[in-house]
C-alpha cells in the first residue's frame, strides 16, 4: 500500500487537471460570449430559449465525470483512514494546546518520531474539546474528538522533519499547536525510542528547584517523583527541538526566556508564571535543557 | 431634491405609518435591506481586523481572545445576520412586485419576522459590551462551546441570538412561500414564474427545513450550559458529534438559502441584458429543486475527518458530487442565454457575468471537498475559507450587487452612476481574487483556519501579507458602492418605470410603486408579460 500523503496527491493532480479544463472550458466558453455578443457587434438578438438534447447533454456530461471522479477515489481511501497493515501504534492525545505520543508506556510530548518505511496506526483521542492531528506532507488529517478513538495511517518513505497543525480550533493557543513529525530510519528510531524508555537525571540544583515549586503538579519527568498529567511530559524535554508545541527552541536560554513569562510567547496557555530567583530560573532552565 | 419619492410612491396627502409601524412589503424590505447592509459593514470590519492581525507572522495587533471573537462573530454575521436580511430583503420588496401581488400574503407577520430578526443579531451584538462575545466558532462545536471550556457569556449570547434570529427568518420564509403559491396575477401559472422568485421559493422551503434543526440544536446546546444537560458532554455520556450533525444538516442548507437567491437575481439580469429569454427555463428551475432536495443529504462532508465509517463516507461523498450537476447546469444555462444575444454591458450585467466566473471556482474547489482524500487534506484549512468565499463573495456578493444595480431604481426611482459602477466592479473584482485566491495554497501548505497568528518559518507571511492588501482593496470597492448608492438617493438620474427595457410585471409599474404596487395589471399569457406588451407583433408563445 501506497504512503497515504503519495496517494492523495496522484488524486490530487487528476482532479486539479480534470478541474483545470473544466475551468478554462467553462470560462472560455463565458468569454467568447461576451466579447462575440457584445451589443456593438449585433444588431438583432437571437430569440432561441431551449434545446432538450443539449440540457440532457450537459446535464449527462457532469455526471459522467463525477463517476470517474468517484471510482478514482475509490483507488485512494485504503491508502488512508485506518491502518489495516501497520507495525507500529501510537497513541496520540490532544491537550488544550500541545500534544501527547505514547508509544505503547514510553510518554513523549509534542516531537513525534517515527520510522520510515513502515505503516503506522495512530489512535486518535482528546481529553477536553476536539482537536485534528495534521500534518500536511505525511497525509490527510483526522479530528480527535472526546469520548472515542480515531485512527490515521502513517506511512512514509523519506526521513526528514515534517511539520503539522492543529487543526480544529479548539480556544485561544490553537494557532500554536504545532505537531514535529521527525521521521528517521529505523535504526535511528529505536535508538531515539530507547532513549525515551530511559528514566531522566534527579540530580543537581535544577532537579531540586523543579521537585520543590509547582511545577510537580502539572509535570512528569520520569525518574523523579514528579508525575503531573496536566502539561506535556517533560523527561527528555531537551532532545526535543522546540518547546510549548513549537512556540520557542529548546535551549537553556529560550527555556528560562519561557520559564520567566509564559504568557507572552503564548498567551492563555494554562503555563503559569512561577515566581522563581534568578539563581533558581538558571539551574532549572539548564536542567530542563539537559534533559536530553 | 427631486420630485420623485423614495420607496413607496404614496398618492398625495396620504400618510405613512412610518418605519417603525410600517406594514408595506417594500418599507420592510427596505427595513430588512438597510439591517442586511449595516451588518454586512460590521462584518467586513471585522474581517479588516483580522486581516489586519494576519499580515505578518507574530503580528500582536489583538490578543488571541479577541480574534477568536472576531472570527466567530464575522462568520455569525454573514452567515446570518447579513446576508439573509439583504436577500430576504430583496425577496420581501420584489416577490409581490413580480408576481403581481398588492402585498405579501401576511403584512403583519412581515414586520414581525424583520423586527424578530432585528433583535436577534442585536441580541448577538449586545454580547460585545455584555462579558464578551461568543468566541467558539459560528459553528461552536462543543466540547469547546460547553461551559466547561467557554465560562463567558458569548456562546449564551450566541444562542439566543440566533434562536430569536432564526424564528424571525422561518416566520418570513413561510410568508413568501405562501404568497408566491397562492397570490399570483390571473395567467401567472406556476411555470411562468420569474426564476427569482422561483428561486426564493425553493430557499423558502429550505430555511423551512434547515433554521428548525438549528433552533433545535441551540436548545440542545443552551440546556447544556445553563440546565446542566450533557447532550454533548462526552464526560457524562453525551456525544459530541451529534452537534455536529444537528448543526451542518442546518449549515448545507445554509449555503443554499445564501447563493440560491443571488442566483435567481443573476437568472432575471442576464436575459434582459443579453436581450433573450432564459435559455432552458425548465432546468433552471427543476435543478433549483434539486439542489434544494440534494442540499439536505450532504450534510457530513463537513465530518470527513471526524472517524465516520465506511458506508457513511462513501454516501455524503457521492451525494455532495451529484449537487455539482444541477449547479452545472445553471452555469451552461447562463452562458448560453448569453450565446446568440445582445449584450448590453451595464453594471448589472458586469455584477451577474462576474457571479458566473467567480461562482465557478467556488464551485471546481466545492467538488474537491466531496473527494474525501483531498477534503482530509483541505478541510479546516484556509483552503476551506477561500472556496466558502468565491461561493459566498464571488457568488452571492456579486450576484446581491447585480440585482442592486438591477433593482435600485426600481425601489427609489433614480438610476446608480455606471461610473462609479464599473469602478465598484472590477475593484470589487481585484480584491475578492486577491483576497481569496492566495487562500488555497495557504490551505495546502498547512495554514489551518482560525489560527490568531502563525510562525515566521512557515513562509506564509508574503502570501497573507498579498491578502490583507486584497482586503482593503475591498474596504475601498465597498466605499466606492456607498458613495454611488448616497449620491444617486440625493439626486440621481430618474429611472422611469422600465429603465432596462426588462421583461417582468414589476416593470410596468412606477418607480417607486405606489402602496398597493399596481393601478392596472397587464394580462400575464407567458414568461416575459412585459416583453408581450412592447413588442406584440412577436409576443413570447405561451
Amino acid at each position: 500500500m501506497r504512503p497515504p500523503a503519495e496517494a492523495i496527491g496522484t488524486l490530487a493532480l487528476i482532479v486539479g487537471a480534470i478541474a483545470v479544463a473544466i475551468f478554462i472550458g467553462v470560462e472560455g466558453a463565458l468569454v467568447y460570449a461576451v466579447w462575440r455578443y457584445r451589443a456593438s457587434r449585433v444588431a438583432m438578438p437571437a430569440r432561441f430559449d431551449r434545446n432538450t438534447r443539449l440540457e440532457l447533454a450537459w446535464t449527462a456530461a457532469p455526471a459522467l465525470t463525477l463517476a470517474v471522479v468517484f471510482v478514482l477515489m475509490l483507488g485512494t481511501l485504503r491508502d488512508i483512514g485506518a491502518a489495516t497493515d501497520a507495525q507500529l501504534r501510537i497513541r496520540a492525545t490532544g491537550h488544550q494546546w500541545w500534544w501527547e505520543f505514547d508509544y505503547s508506556g514510553i510518554v513523549t510530548a509534542n516531537e513525534m518520531h517515527i520510522p520510515i518505511d513502515t505503516a503506522i496506526d495512530i489512535e486518535l483521542a482528546s481529553v477536553d474539546v476536539n482537536h485534528s492531528f495534521w500534518v500536511p506532507e505525511l497525509g490527510g488529517k483526522t479530528d480527535m474528538i472526546p469520548g472515542q478513538i480515531n485512527h490515521l495511517r502513517l506511512l512514509t518513505r523519506r526521513p526528514g522533519v515534517y511539520l503539522g497543525q492543529c487543526a480544529e480550533f479548539c480556544g485561544v493557543e490553537h494557532a500554536w499547536m504545532r505537531i514535529r513529525v521527525v521521521a528517521e530510519t529505523k535504526e535511528d528510531f529505536d535508538r531515539w525510542l530507547a532513549t525515551q524508555g530511559s528514566p531522566a537525571t534527579a540530580s543537581g540544583d535544577g532537579a531540586r528547584v523543579f521537585q520543590s515549586n509547582t511545577c510537580v503538579n502539572c509535570h512528569a519527568i520520569r525518574g523523579t517523583s514528579a508525575r503531573g498529567e496536566a502539561g506535556p511530559d517533560l523527561t527528555h524535554v531537551g532532545g526535543r527541538a522546540t518547546i510549548a508545541a513549537g512556540v520557542l527552541p529548546s535551549d537553556a536560554a529560550s527555556i528560562r526566556a519561557w520559564l520567566v513569562d509564559p504568557q507572552r510567547y503564548k498567551p492563555g496557555a494554562f503555563m503559569p508564571r512561577v515566581p522563581l530567583s534568578d539563581a533558581d530560573l538558571d539551574a532549572l532552565a539548564s536542567y530542563l535543557g539537559s534533559l536530553r | 431634491m427631486s420630485a420623485v419619492p423614495l420607496w413607496v410612491a404614496r398618492p398625495a396627502g396620504a400618510s405613512a405609518a412610518g418605519w417603525l409601524r410600517t406594514v408595506d412589503h417594500k418599507e420592510i424590505g427596505v427595513l430588512y435591506i438597510g439591517m442586511g447592509v449595516a451588518l454586512f459593514a460590521l462584518g467586513g470590519i471585522e474581517s479588516l481586523v483580522m486581516r489586519a492581525q494576519l499580515a505578518t507572522p507574530n503580528a500582536r495587533l489583538v490578543d488571541p481572545e479577541l480574534y477568536d471573537q472576531l472570527f466567530t462573530v464575522h462568520g455569525v454575521t454573514m452567515m446570518l445576520l447579513a446576508v439573509v436580511p439583504l436577500l430576504v430583503g430583496f425577496a420581501n420588496y420584489l416577490v409581490p412586485l413580480m408576481i403581481g401581488a398588492p402585498d405579501v400574503a401576511y403584512p403583519r407577520l412581515n414586520a414581525l419576522s424583520f423586527w424578530l430578526s432585528l433583535v436577534g443579531a442585536i441580541v448577538v451584538y449586545f454580547s460585545w459590551i455584555a462579558g464578551g462575545a461568543p468566541d467558539a466558532g459560528w459553528f461552536s462545536y462543543p466540547p469547546l462551546a460547553e461551559r466547561a471550556f467557554a465560562p463567558g457569556p458569548g456562546v449564551d449570547y450566541y444562542i439566543l441570538g440566533l434562536a430569536v434570529n432564526g424564528a424571525g427568518t422561518i416566520i418570513g420564509a413561510i410568508n413568501l412561500a405562501v404568497t408566491i403559491l397562492l397570490m399570483r396575477a390571473p395567467g401567472l401559472r406556476i411555470s411562468r414564474l420569474p426564476l427569482f422568485v422561483w428561486m426564493t421559493l425553493v430557499t423558502s422551503f429550505l430555511i423551512l427545513g434547515a433554521y428548525p434543526a438549528l433552533s433545535g440544536g441551540l436548545v440542545m446546546l443552551f440546556v447544556d450550559r445553563q440546565l446542566g444537560g450533557h447532550f454533548f458532554d462526552p464526560t457524562a455520556g453525551g456525544q459530541p458529534l451529534l452537534w455536529q450533525h444537528v448543526f451542518w444538516f442546518f449549515g448545507h442548507p445554509e449555503v443554499y438559502i445564501l447563493v440560491l437567491p443571488a442566483m435567481g437575481m443573476v437568472s432575471e439580469v442576464i436575459p434582459v441584458f443579453s436581450g433573450k429569454p432564459i435559455f432552458g427555463y425548465r432546468f433552471v428551475a427543476a435543478s433549483s429543486v434539486a439542489i434544494g432536495f440534494l442540499s439536505f443529504s450532504v450534510w457530513a462532508h463537513h465530518m470527513f475527518a471526524v472517524g465516520l465509517n465506511e458506508f457513511e463516507t462513501l454516501l455524503f461523498s457521492v451525494t455532495s458530487m451529484l449537487i455539482a450537476i444541477p449547479t452545472g447546469v445553471k452555469i451552461f444555462n447562463w452562458t448560453a442565454t448569453m450565446i446568440g444575444g445582445r449584450i448590453r454591458l451595464l453594471t448589472p450585467m458586469l455584477f451577474a457575468i462576474g457571479f458566473i466566473a467567480m461562482f465557478v471556482i467556488g464551485g471546481l474547489t466545492g467538488v474537491s471537498l466531496a473527494v474525501v482524500p483531498l477534503d482530509l487534506q483541505t478541510t479546516d484549512t484556509y483552503y476551506v475559507v477561500g472556496h466558502l468565499h468565491y461561493v459566498l463573495f464571488g457568488g452571492t456578493m456579486l450576484g446581491v450587487f447585480a440585482g442592486a444595480y438591477y433593482w435600485f431604481p426600481k425601489m427609489t426611482g433614480r438610476l446608480l452612476s455606471e461610473r462609479l459602477g464599473r469602478w465598484h466592479f472590477w475593484t470589487a473584482f481585484v480584491g475578492l481574487n486577491l483576497t481569496f485566491l492566495p487562500m488555497h495554497w495557504l490551505g495546502v501548505q498547512g495554514m489551518a483556519r482560525r489560527m490568531w497568528t502563525y510562525a515566521a518559518d512557515t513562509g506564509w507571511g508574503p502570501w497573507n501579507f498579498v491578502e490583507t492588501a486584497g482586503a482593503f482593496v475591498l474596504a475601498v470597492s465597498m466605499a466606492i458602492f456607498a458613495l454611488n448608492v448616497v449620491r444617486s438617493l440625493r439626486g440621481g438620474a430618474i429611472a422611469g418605470d422600465d429603465p432596462w427595457d426588462a421583461f417582468t410585471l414589476e416593470w410596468t409599474t412606477t418607480s417607486p410603486p405606489p402602496p398597493e404596487n399596481f393601478r392596472t395589471l397587464p394580462a400575464v399569457t407567458s414568461r416575459r408579460p412585459l416583453w408581450d406588451r412592447k413588442h406584440p407583433e412577436m409576443r413570447d408563445a405561451s
